[in-house]
């Protein structure tokens, strides 16, 4: 996602600008270098959300080559059997679409399905080779979503990622996604388990952010309209946001980690969207024209609505 | 024959002497011979079981294994008989002249079956029905034939006559097709087997009604099953039970979502053999005990074998083969064996090969294992996402014929053609869905007096012809009736509500196509009448005690403490019962 051209202070949606590594990631994977590929993920610190690194790899157009060839010579590479998997996941979306189930095709849905069964199965595969392997069990959590699997095959899935990756980020923004009622969940599931995420995560760490996203969902689920003003006026709602801002991204230990853009960008979209400008404001200066795809295309055409709420919270106007 | 030709082994020599398997022969018929303390105990093997019949006379085996052992009638020495797939066995256990009398007994039995009895027998087997455990996995492999029919209801049984009994016995139960097998201190003196003559039968043919594997389908309430044929090794046989302990470990102890996980090893004496697997399930948690069984096999077809594991199963395996009575236990299967044309084998052999099992080995048998595997998920569930193919529920053409719509015109309808009969619906997406049996390849028709008829294809397929729902006229069904083979037609007695015009019809979907719901069987009935029974009286005096036991002297605590425990016991003899309910139907 590039900028919008000529504005001046506009959000930035470029991934590489605040992980300038990306750059580099998209272009070895561009020209096959797998070994390259490997040998940058193998050397990842501990701790480190690897899912994020499999999803850049996944959006590499053609890539998909690469990664059949080097499956062919090594059945069992785990990182090949991940990325490939997360690749025709991301092709079965964009054949499925985001539109409501109802306005999606019978062959559109076919072809979605076949691309998650053939996800799934390279996933299976991947997870049974590794068990501890984060970034194959969050990928598991998509495909459970998408193929209607059940809450408790999710909530196993989830439980299999923790036992390795206790505070996994992406993992725990995927189950979060099985927990909203629109795939079969309850509000009470969505926000009982943010709220443990947060607690039980180290300080500084992303895990708060959940709560933000939990709320923003809730917020959106309401539709136009009183209901939405409503739920932001709760003031156990605005208490929530600013104990999980603290304890994450405002935490003095935070340390910018992979998929800080969207967690920051979801506290601003909060805290504006409640009309606390002083809150939002501080959440838009630490972004500073860094930007992420999630919320505000949710809200609207991203970059404007992005400047928009920046504005009106730097601007200090109720 | 002469005993003292047989050399058995003293006592105090060594295991693997102790444990040897001599090979002999008693009037011809070749009989293994193992060294055992204890009692005596024989067991005559024929070749012949419930795989070998068809399902329109399915059940003959069995009739005839209880034939020939009611002459035995109140004996005091232990005895038994059990009909297979594809073996049916005479065991004995007791004093050196009772195994005598009763191999003799049994013998001339079979020479000469006691068929004033017959009527009798048929009614002890129709309340029996207590061996229908194996599910419903054989009939969705094999389909209604060979091995696929110890999935079916003994549907033959009511129908034979005694000159058909005869006929099966004298083809099956002849000293040619028998093998007979004896543990203990000494061979028994005066033993003979008269037999009629006759020929070692060949095994059943395997059969499949599956087009691709690994395959799944759905129906139950009970958990996952699953099973898969491998090549009969001892790493196989260890194979299953690592992954009984694998199963056990992830679902019960990580997930917490089963209770039992069990595995079952059973050689077919073709060089292969079935694996079998179970885990069972609350019903909230289905979903997840099918994703964690679908990953525990992946484990293993990814080589993650614990190796302790292994020798946890290796060990027990081997202690299996050295045991006092290891012998005593492998005879039945030698006996089966040598009924195949497999000699047995020495114990050396069998812990030669038992200990250089390796992890690769047991990687090799998971690979094999999922490229036959069948899966049964519980109904409203698919493995389809975890690449195991839907199992057929519906056949690839229709026939052409007479068409008559439904009654209640919900768009199926029974096709009657000259060939065979269909039942079409429309599908979601628009075309004709179809399920068909060809009259050449009807394994059963069930014909019931109201005039409703039932016709089983050999692929599994059923197609229920009702007359009343389809509005088909006498003529036609007439012309069915005739057109049907007569060895596959089964006359059953009047059932208690033939389907109505107004109640749904049966279309082709997953569960309905080919599959026999899962029978309650007549323990099960009889459990649930006395659990319900004893329930019901717990659950009054429980009653009594809540409205009147509050004793003022005694104390409100007491009172809600008896009260609480009687109701309490309700609940634990009547959830058995409840258990049964839900995991059986009434067919």
């Amino acid at each position: 996602m590039s900028s919008a051209p000529g504005a001046d202070p506009g959000p930035d949606f470029e991934l590489a600008s605040a992980f300038p590594e990306v750059t580099w990631l998209r272009q070895a994977a561009a020209a096959a270098d797998w070994a390259a590929v490997r040998q940058y993920h193998d050397s990842l610190p501990p701790g480190t959300d690897r899912a994020f690194v499999v999803g850049v790899l996944a959006k590499v157009d053609g890539f998909e080559h690469t990664l059949r060839q080097q499956l062919a010579a090594v059945p069992y590479d785990v990182l090949a059997l991940t990325v490939l998997g997360l690749r025709l996941i991301e092709a079965g979306w964009e054949i499925r679409t985001d539109a409501r189930a109802n306005d999606v095709s019978r062959e559109q849905f076919k072809a979605f399905h076949e691309h998650l069964g053939e996800a799934e199965q390279l996933l299976i595969r991947a997870t049974a080779f590794d068990p501890s392997y984060d970034a194959a069990w969050a990928a598991r959590l998509t495909t459970a979503l998408g193929l209607s699997l059940g809450q408790n095959e999710s909530r196993r899935r989830y439980d299999r990622l923790a036992r390795y990756h206790p505070h996994h980020f992406t993992g725990q923004a995927r189950f979060l996604h099985k927990l909203y009622p629109k795939w079969g969940g309850t509000w009470e599931a969505a926000h009982g388990f943010a709220r443990e995420c947060l607690l039980a995560a180290p300080a500084g760490a992303l895990n708060g952010g959940l709560v933000a996203e939990a709320h923003f969902e809730h917020w959106l689920d309401l539709g136009a309209g009183d209901k939405r003003a409503e739920y932001l006026g709760q003031p156990h709602v605005h208490a929530e946001l600013v104990e999980a801002a603290q304890r994450s991204v405002f935490h003095p230990q935070f340390a910018r980690p992979y998929g800080w853009v969207t967690v920051q960008g979801s506290f601003a979209a909060m805290f504006s969207l409640i009309g606390d400008t002083a809150q939002a404001a501080a959440h838009f200066r630490a972004l500073g024209n860094l930007a992420s795809e999630f919320p505000w295309s949710h809200l609207g055409e991203p970059a404007e609505q992005y400047v928009q709420h920046r504005d009106t919270a730097l601007r200090g106007r109720r | 024959m002469n005993p003292q030709d047989h050399q058995a082994p003293q006592n105090g020599q060594s295991a693997a002497t102790a444990n040897a398997i001599h090979l002999t022969e008693v009037d011809g018929i070749p009989t293994l011979f193992a060294y055992a303390p204890g009692p005596l105990r024989a067991g005559l093997v024929f070749r012949v079981g419930i795989a070998d019949e068809t399902l329109a006379r399915a059940g003959v085996t069995h009739l005839v294994e209880h034939l020939a052992l009611y002459r035995q009638g109140l004996a005091d020495y232990h005895f038994n008989g059990a009909t297979k797939a594809a073996f049916t066995h005479f065991h004995v256990e007791g004093a050196e002249h009772e195994i005598v009398d009763y191999l003799h007994g049994v013998c001339a039995s079979l020479a000469d079956l006691p068929m004033e009895r017959l009527e009798t027998e048929k009614e002890i087997l129709r309340t029996e029905e207590s061996r229908r455990e194996p599910g419903q996995l054989p009939l969705w492999r094999y389909g209604a034939q060979g091995y696929g029919l110890v999935s079916y209801p003994e549907w033959g049984v009511r129908n034979l006559r005694p000159e058909d009994v005869r006929h099966w016995t004298e083809t099956w139960f002849t000293g040619g097709n028998a093998v007979l097998w004896i543990a203990g201190d000494r061979f028994p003196a005066g033993l003979a087997l008269k037999l009629p003559p006759g020929t070692r039968r060949p095994l059943p043919a395997v059969t499949s009604a599956l087009p691709t594997t690994p395959a799944h389908f759905s129906d139950g309430q009970g958990g996952v099953l699953l099973d898969a044929v491998v090549t009969d090794t001892a790493a196989a046989r260890l194979y299953a039970g690592v992954l009984e302990r694998e199963l056990s470990r992830a679902l019960r102890q990580e997930d917490g979502n089963s209770y039992t996980a069990a595995t079952d090893y059973t050689s077919r004496r073709d060089g292969h053999a079935l694996l079998t697997a179970f885990a069972d399930s609350l019903p909230a948690k289905q979903d997840a005990v099918l994703g964690g069984f679908v990953d525990v096999l992946a484990a293993l077809q990814a080589g993650r074998v614990a190796p302790a594991d292994l020798e946890a199963v290796r060990t027990r395996a081997d202690a299996g083969l050295t045991a006092a009575d290891a012998a005593v236990r492998r005879l039945p299967g030698a006996a089966e064996d040598l009924l195949a044309g497999r000699p047995p084998r020495g114990l050396d052999e069998l812990r030669h090969e038992l200990w250089s099992v390796t992890p690769g080995h047991l990687h090799a048998v998971a690979l094999e294992a999922a490229g036959t595997a069948l899966l049964q998920v519980p109904s409203g569930h698919s493995a389809s996402w975890a690449g195991y193919a839907a199992a057929p529920t519906r056949s690839t053409y229709a026939v052409t014929g007479r068409r008559f719509d439904t009654v209640a015109k919900d768009g199926s309808a029974l096709v009657v053609g000259d060939d065979g009969v269909s039942v079409t619906v429309r599908g979601r997406d628009g075309s004709d869905l179809a399920v068909t049996v060809a009259y050449r390849s009807c394994a059963a028709v069930l014909s019931w007096p109201d005039g409703g008829r039932r016709l089983i294809g050999t692929d599994g397929l059923a197609v229920a012809v009702e007359p009343g729902l389809y509005g088909v006229d006498a003529h036609t069904m007439a012309m069915l009736d005739a057109a049907v083979p007569p060895h596959a037609r089964v006359q059953l007695p009047p059932r208690q509500s033939a389907p109505r015009a107004e109640a749904p019809a049966s279309a082709p979907a997953a569960g309905s196509g080919g599959a026999a719901p899962v029978r309650r069987t007549g323990g099960q009935t009889a459990a649930l009448v006395a659990l319900f029974l004893l329930g019901g009286l717990f659950a009054f005096v429980a009653l009594a005690t809540t409205v009147f036991g509050h004793d003022p002297d005694s104390g409100t605590g007491e009172w809600l403490g008896l009260s609480g425990f009687l109701w309490a016991v309700t609940g634990l003899i009547v959830w058995p019962a409840v258990r049964i309910l839900r995991r059986t139907r009434r067919v």
